[in-house]
């Protein structure tokens, strides 16, 4: 018996094993809200993530390597990594969704209003395929800033 | 003057009994970690002062040599224990701390650690703390086996020894640690709980040596 095995095998178990078990609880803990009309997305992506550990960790594991072991920066890079597939990868898949809910929303709604639900969605899709430009728009304005109001 | 057989032989018995002390040392170390949160531990506090004292007793006799160089003659005594009573005495006491102590006694405080790890569950407290006591307990042989494995015999072991646990740690422990915390992160953020903190803490675990090397380059 050794630390290592155990920290190990207990990291397998709760990560393998456990959280599987508990994506269906987290489901049903959606579909439950769902009936009742609160917000469900929480534990319906929670259900997700728990059948995901092991991707998620093989993924952070890819962002700590972008750099030698011994880098200095190897852990600026790993955020940098992160912040990258969440904005450049995530973020336009979530953005496909919200137009596929904008249009299924659109199909009940038929007013045509900037305030409507739809609407949101369209503006949520662009504002997430957008988040770069957006980012670097805000740069811009912080550098031309720099010298102060003339 | 010649050193009488008896000053040999004692010296002779606690330097035998410096592994017993070592694994004694362990096995309080294993208890002081639960005290000190168990996922955690204070840089000063309990379990690093006897994690020190068990590197410290396996590496007693290369940390002689240090007199030699400062020197002090300190000629350690070279074969068995010459009276009969004090190598029974070493032999018993050996005995003692394998057989009942890390044989029996470690597995039965383990056994207490994870039954502790229910009724902290119970109380509203976290399991995972008694639960790697536990398993630290129950690994007392092997992490003793560990650190003799890293100790070079120079005069310089124990600080050896130390900087080999400490890579041990960045390199073998913390990449098992980050899927932990993934997993504690996955479950923070299904039950409404701050998640993104154990994400950084992940990736941190992931990055020890690279943040150990940009101290030093802050340093420099």
């Amino acid at each position: 018996m050794s630390f290592t095995n155990g920290f190990l095998h207990l990291t397998n178990w709760a990560g393998n094993v456990i959280l599987p078990t508990l994506a269906g609880l987290f489901f049903a803990i959606a579909i439950l809200k769902f009936a009742r009309s609160e917000s469900y997305g929480v534990a319906m992506y929670g259900g997700f993530l728990c059948l995901m550990a092991s991707g998620l960790l093989r993924a952070m594991e890819t962002f700590a390597s972008q750099r030698a072991w011994n880098d200095p920066d190897v852990y600026w890079i790993s955020l940098v990594t992160l912040v990258d597939w969440i904005c450049n990868v995530l973020m336009p898949v979530y953005a496909g969704l919200q137009v596929a809910a904008g249009a299924l929303r659109m199909g009940i709604v038929t007013r045509i209003h900037p305030a409507e639900g739809w609407m949101r969605h369209f503006v949520a899709a662009g504002l997430c395929l957008l988040l770069s430009g957006l980012v670097r728009l805000a740069e811009f304005f912080v550098v031309n800033g720099t010298g102060g109001v003339s | 003057m010649a050193v009488p057989q008896l000053l040999k032989d004692i010296i002779q018995v606690l330097l035998q009994l410096a592994p017993g002390a070592s694994l004694v040392a362990l096995v309080l170390a294993g208890i002081a970690l639960r005290r000190e949160g168990g996922t955690t531990f204070l840089i000063g506090g309990t379990f690093t002062k006897w994690m020190f004292w068990a590197v410290l007793f396996l590496t007693l006799v290369p940390l002689v040599g240090w007199f030699t160089s400062f020197g002090v003659a300190t000629p350690l005594p070279s074969g068995g224990i010459g009276s009969s009573w004090l190598s029974s005495f070493q032999l018993d006491v050996s005995s003692f701390v394998t057989n009942f102590i890390v044989g029996r006694i470690v597995t039965t405080l383990a056994a207490f650690f994870v039954l502790r790890a229910i009724l902290d569950t119970a109380s509203g407290g976290h399991p995972l703390p008694s639960i790697l006591a536990a398993m630290f307990l129950l690994g007392t042989q092997a992490t003793y086996s560990l650190i003799q494995s890293y100790s070079t015999g120079t005069q310089f072991a124990t600080a050896d020894v130390l900087d080999s646990l400490w890579n041990y740690l960045a390199g073998t422990i913390m990449p098992i640690a980050a899927g932990l915390a993934i997993v504690g992160a996955i479950i923070n953020f299904a039950t409404h709980r701050p998640a993104m903190r154990l994400v950084a803490v992940a990736l941190a675990m992931l990055c020890v040596t690279g943040i150990w090397k940009l101290v030093l380059s802050m340093e420099a």
